[in-house]
């Protein structure tokens, strides 16, 4: 098997069939936050519908964040007067039956049941409202930053990803960031891939990836991204702050080195099944583990 | 002011560094003002085979490795209960304090405990997870799993001997005219001056002063709990 082909074997591994458990909770879920805000809001009728990987098609298994977007009509004030009362009061309704973390733009919605509290739906609810009646761009309400507001379109953004013609490197990409844990957001990476591969499309995967890798680890400093939807408008400068263009160097400058030590399973690792794992013997891989422990430690708990 | 451990000698983490990394090729060390933080997934390693991985966080306190590092699990997947031993914040609760000496003694390393308590705690998520037991099983939570420590290191469950004990192991000094803690009247040099004295080379002065503080408040908690009634 030669690079690109171990490559296609890891994407494989990480695609998430349609009929999947992952997915099928992800569905549910969804449809649980559209059912919770359609009674909340039944004034308003907001647009609900998929925004993030599962709409760009970026998605991986290790890394299947959904969006999911609650755009109000503009002329609409039920929901709230100010974008700052919208997304207050969709956090409110979210609350009534998750646990909510305030993000800058949305909300991240985690269990609030106490035996798994805590536990990450990777589900984003992103409020906005329309701009006017065409439905089409929006403003998102940012609780961080100078700006308050930002003015962002969605199909713009999935259109960008989709017709990059890069959504392989940039899925690879996103596994790189999951497995080490890089504080980069998916969006901003997104953007930073596509920037960053500029008329390498025709490139092969190991090629593309490379070069984005030789890129941050040679230029992260000074590598700019822009919000496709509205490029001189949004500031997204606080996407890739000191910190975030460090640790992109130096994880790249290592990736590389790994992959000249020792080649690319080095990075990715061994090319794993995707299937449903089979209950009974990942319980018996993992008591092997356990069996084979020298030094054995019992966990406490200190409230 | 007092240089950090990791800026004193720089090549010291650059060591921890290339030792870790050599094992744990997706753990990453980032240097901050006064502590390191270390990120990654961790991998559930068998027999050559990842049976799982686990996104985490290791902070190395100020004044490691006198501290222990604490462990988070940041990838959201395992719930923030006492059942799962995860506090509110996020850190792990791998093990109990006083029974460092057993996974983390001093000249251990960093990839030492990685490769103990880490790794034992994260099979055992993945088996509980699968709705098995833990496999070596686990203290009860606070004060309760401590009495449970010490009723097993000292093969006695009365409180009063353990108290005595952890009161002996909290002093910076034991004098062999004292009584002995295990509460048979004779002095200490003619009972457990011994075991004690390899105890104290064992449990630390400042865990056992903590355990102390702790089963002190809940014998207080219960009389006024009692006297209540």
């Amino acid at each position: 098997m030669n690079e690109n082909e171990y490559l296609r074997e890891i994407l494989k591994s990480q695609t998430l069939a349609p009929g999947s458990e992952e997915l099928k909770t992800l569905q549910e879920r969804r449809a649980e936050v559209e059912g919770l805000l359609r009674e909340q809001f039944h004034e308003s009728s907001p647009t609900i519908r998929y925004g993030g990987s599962k709409a760009k098609g970026t998605m991986i298994k290790e890394a299947y964040d959904l969006d999911i977007i609650s755009y109000f009509p503009h002329d609409d004030t039920s929901a709230g007067e100010t974008l700052e009362e919208i997304y207050n009061n969709v956090r409110d309704a979210l609350s009534t039956k998750y646990y909510v973390e305030s993000k800058p733009s949305s909300l991240r919605l985690k269990d609030a049941d106490p035996s798994n509290y805590g536990v990450d739906f990777h589900i984003d609810v992103v409020p906005g409202r329309y701009t006017d009646n065409s439905k089409t761009d929006v403003f998102l309400y940012r609780s961080t930053g100078e700006k308050k507001r930002l003015k962002t379109n969605l199909d713009t953004h999935i259109r960008h990803i989709k017709e990059s013609g890069l959504i392989e490197a940039i899925q690879l990409l996103k596994l790189w960031r999951v497995r080490n844990g890089l504080r980069v957001k998916h969006f901003a990476l997104e953007l930073l891939v596509i920037e960053l591969l500029k008329g390498k499309r025709s490139w092969v995967l190991s090629r593309q990836l490379k070069h984005a890798w030789e890129q941050l680890r040679d230029n992260s400093e000074t590598i700019s991204i822009q919000d496709p939807a509205n490029p001189t408008g949004n500031d997204l400068s606080e996407l890739l702050n000191a910190g975030i263009r460090s640790e992109l160097s130096s994880v790249s400058e290592r990736t590389l080195q790994i992959i000249h030590d020792s080649g690319w399973e080095g990075v990715f690792g061994p090319v794993e099944e995707n299937g449903e794992d089979d209950r009974g013997r990942r319980i018996d891989m993992l008591k092997g583990a356990a069996a084979g422990i020298a030094t054995p430690t019992r966990p406490w708990f200190l409230p | 002011m007092k240089k950090h451990w990791h800026k004193l000698d720089p090549t010291l983490l650059e060591r921890m560094k290339s030792e870790v990394q050599s094992v744990f090729s997706n753990l990453h060390f980032y240097p901050a003002k006064d502590r390191v933080f270390i990120r990654g997934s961790f991998p559930v390693i068998h027999e050559g085979k990842i049976l799982d991985r686990y996104s985490i966080e290791i902070e190395l306190p100020r004044n490691y490795p006198e501290s222990l590092p604490i462990v988070r699990e940041v990838g959201g997947r395992i719930p923030q209960t006492a059942d799962r031993h995860i506090n509110p914040t996020g850190e792990a609760c791998l093990f109990l304090p006083d029974e460092r000496w057993k996974v983390c003694h001093p000249g251990s390393s960093l990839l030492d405990f990685l490769n103990g308590p880490v790794r034992n705690f994260f099979v055992g998520q993945s088996l509980v997870e699968l709705g098995q037991p833990w496999p070596f099983g686990e203290w009860s939570h606070a004060s309760v799993g401590i009495i449970e420590y010490y009723a097993e290191l000292l093969g006695t469950k009365d409180l009063a001997t353990i108290l005595r004990y952890l009161d002996y192991l909290s002093k910076p000094k034991i004098k062999g005219h004292w009584k002995c803690p295990c509460g048979s009247g004779r002095r200490l040099r003619n009972c457990h001056f011994e075991e004690l004295k390899d105890l104290r080379t064992k449990v630390r002065q400042d865990d056992a002063q903590r355990s102390r503080q702790r089963l002190i408040s809940l014998t207080k908690t219960l009389e006024t709990v009692g006297g209540g009634e």
